[in-house]
């Protein structure tokens, strides 16, 4: 069997153990969240550790001694396995956000703010340019708070809240859309026809293995709606 | 307790089935619905197709095992056509996990090529690998590239690489690809890239991020964008390369049917019962 077809067996019967939650939480469903965390966890610290080796370990090793700075910043972060020394990570964690929010900033202004209301300034000239103009406008004033909603303000605001809806309705299609999409990635390698006799193999292996825990009363039936 | 009862309290469980099979259906038996080409899809394909051959482009790998199958197949189709249309490419990724991903995405899209498409390693693409840092690390990346990387993806020194021969900041790229899946990275490139350097980018997102990046397009930061699957599929469609992603927007297309269903079902049952309490 190549490393391939075994990628692709193990990962559908991950895949069954994981989508086993859905019956209700049992210890197939338990093992196999462990699992992805712990590989995971694992896979990040080595890919991170190989970075810091070539890119500024080799550089010290190199005399570029500006990096020894770079290099006691990261130890600094593991200081967050014991509690007593806690503190010293503190100083990395906030030079990362320092930096990261100052970079963002510089552009942010014109990126996310000016383009954007540029963007709305448009000719009244068709439909399109119509509904944008007037869902910024009203959107925007429905987060206008003041007590009274009379006058102008009242249909303004209620067609704010109108936009808002459709905008959500939308988000929550695009969601529903995507979480299909997510469960189709899967199905696409567990159902290969290489794949799938073994699929169907670990569907009942696992059928059966949760009907003997939920009637011998080892695994609790989950009985929700 | 009345049929309208039952169906409002029915176990999720039977939910979950129902939707099982609606999705595998169509992967056991592909059935084909027709398909528009989305505006956002058509865009970033002709600005791709626009790139000069000869140009460096600069491309994101954002996939992860969750989101690869929506975007893979798309990144795996703009890598062949980029090639072909002899433009080089310059891969990174800012996840570890993402980095494997793009280096799978470019292994698939060499293996489709067609014959006597230039795609040597070091001279037509470069994967320069794993960017730590997010939006930090595309700033260092944007401005100085030797800052955060000496090695390629491969261990080569980027000295020795020919493609990386005078290329060590953003203003070296043509054009940026993002295929951002669902890190939430799109907003990075632009602000670090397009705004600054004023580099033109399309995005490509997972499809329940395309409500967010929309604006973008609208402001001209993106010159197009393909979400989820289906722009994946259009873009397979668009260099007529069918492919993987064509499939899985057909099975995308009998979940969100039968969810319609659901959903007007679910109303209709809840507004009766509220009929018959006299609510």
């Amino acid at each position: 069997m190549d490393s391939f077809l075994f990628g692709l067996i193990a990962g559908s019967f991950v895949s069954i153990g994981a989508y086993s939650v859905l019956i209700g939480d049992n210890p197939l469903s338990k093992f196999t969240e462990h699992l992805y965390t712990g590989i995971l966890g694992g896979y990040i610290f080595a890919t991170n550790w190989d970075y810091i080796r070539s890119n500024c370990v080799n550089n010290i090793a190199q005399g570029q001694i500006i990096y020894v700075v770079a290099l006691a910043l990261s130890l600094m972060l593991l200081s967050r396995l014991k509690p007593e020394w806690v503190w010293m990570s503190r100083y990395p964690v906030a030079l990362t956000v320092g930096v990261g929010l100052g970079l963002a900033i510089r552009t942010t202004v014109m990126a996310e703010f000016l383009s954007q209301i540029t963007a709305t300034v448009l000719p009244l000239t068709n439909i399109n340019n119509l509904v944008m103009v007037i869902g910024t406008v009203t959107a925007t004033a429905y987060f206008i708070f003041r007590t009274e909603m009379k006058g102008a303000y009242e249909y303004v605001h209620k067609t704010g809240r109108v936009f808002l809806l459709a905008a959500f309705g939308v988000t929550y299609g695009q969601t529903v859309s995507f979480r299909f999409e997510l469960v189709i990635g899967r199905l696409v390698d567990m159902l290969r026809p290489e794949v799938i006799w073994y699929t169907a193999l670990m569907l009942v292996l696992v059928a059966a293995g949760l009907a003997y825990g939920y009637r011998t009363g080892k695994i609790k039936w989950y009985s929700g709606r | 307790m009345s049929i309208v009862d039952k169906l409002l309290d029915m176990d999720q469980r039977i939910i979950y089935a129902l939707m099982f099979i609606a999705l595998a259906f169509p992967i056991l038996f592909p059935v084909m619905l027709p398909m528009d080409i989305q505006d956002y899809s058509r865009q970033a394909f002709d600005f791709a197709d626009g790139i000069q051959a000869g140009s460096i482009v600069i491309v994101e790998g954002g996939l992860t095992a969750a989101t690869y199958p929506q975007g893979g197949p798309g990144l795996v189709a703009q890598i062949v056509h980029m090639l072909s249309n002899d433009v080089k490419l310059v891969f990174f990724s800012l996840g570890t996990e993402q980095n494997v991903w793009t280096a799978t995405a470019i292994e698939a899209a060499l293996d489709k090529l067609p014959a006597g498409v230039s795609a040597e390693n070091g001279v037509d693409w470069v994967h320069l690998g794993y960017v730590p840092g997010q939006e930090s690390g595309v700033a260092a990346l944007a401005n100085n590239i030797r800052s955060v990387l000496n090695v390629d993806y491969f261990g080569t020194p980027l000295n020795s690489i020919t493609l990386m021969d005078g290329v060590n900041d953003a203003t070296a790229f043509a054009a940026v690809l993002w295929w951002g899946g669902s890190e939430g990275s799109i907003p990075w490139g632009v602000r670090q890239f397009v705004t600054p350097f004023g580099i033109p980018m399309t995005g490509m997102c997972t499809t329940n991020e395309v409500p967010n990046y929309t604006p973008y397009i609208n402001a001209g930061q993106l010159q197009g964008l393909i979400g989820g699957v289906r722009g994946s599929a259009e873009y397979e469609y668009l260099i007529k390369m069918p492919g993987p992603a064509l499939g899985q927007a057909m099975a995308t297309n009998f979940g969100g049917l039968l969810w319609a269903v659901l959903v007007i079902l679910g109303n209709i049952l809840y507004f009766v019962k509220r009929t018959q309490e006299g609510g």
